[in-house]
């Protein structure tokens, strides 16, 4: 089981690309690119998001 | 003056029309099975491996099928999402609920129903449960979309 939220958030980022690279492209070189375009894309988001929900809690 | 000649245009790809149920039934039964039946094999393996592992990240980290409950509607989504995986939903509803339930009954004092809130609530107290479910959910996404490209490449309208 895994508890870090970037491992999860990382792995899944990693899944789904590869699944659209090979749903949208069919040679090596282009799904290589979708892949790492798509991938990091999720992952560099996802922070930014993180980053700008910060100051804000969550009510209690 | 040079001469032009006119090349005669391409002749437009033909693409070959197959039965679109059989891939569709197999895509459903298992993920990249209907792209392995139409010849397209390492992407059949990409796309088995891809959603297998997303789906076993679900069952690992805690995920629980979804139940049909009347008093929420997306619910309803969520099962047909997870439907799509095929015999792999009766095999992550037997592990994660205990047994092949789709709906919660609708009287809150049914005994039936608090046994079913019961599981799920075991599932829920496990700290990675909406990562597990997330997972889950999106094995389910994958594989429909596997089944509407197995269509599209059966009927001719995608290599």
């Amino acid at each position: 089981m895994l508890r870090s939220h970037f491992l999860n958030l990382a792995l899944f980022s990693l899944l789904v690309s590869i699944f659209f690279a090979f749903l949208t492209q069919t040679t090596g070189r282009k799904q290589v690119r979708v892949m790492l375009v798509m991938g990091g894309s999720m992952i560099v988001l996802s922070l930014i998001v993180a980053y700008v929900m910060y100051p804000f809690p969550l009510p209690r | 003056m040079t001469e032009t000649t006119l090349e005669p245009p391409a002749d437009p790809i033909v693409r070959p029309r197959v039965n679109a149920i059989a891939p569709c039934l197999l895509a459903w039964l298992v993920p990249g099975l209907g792209h392995a039946w139409l010849g397209r094999r390492g992407r059949a393996v990409a796309f088995f491996l891809v959603v297998l592992a997303t789906f076993v990240l679900g069952i690992a980290s805690g995920g629980a099928s979804p139940v049909i409950s009347g008093q929420r509607p997306l619910t309803y989504l969520a099962v047909v999402d997870n439907l799509a995986m095929g015999p792999f939903d009766f095999i992550a509803r037997r592990m994660t609920i205990g047994e092949l339930v789709y709906r919660l009954p609708d009287s809150e004092s049914d005994p039936r129903r608090l046994e079913i809130m019961s599981r799920v609530r075991d599932r829920v107290r496990i700290p990675t449960y909406e990562y597990g479910s997330t997972f889950l959910l999106t094995a389910g996404l994958m594989n429909i979309l596997l089944i509407l490209d197995a269509f599209d490449i059966a009927s001719g309208r995608k290599d």
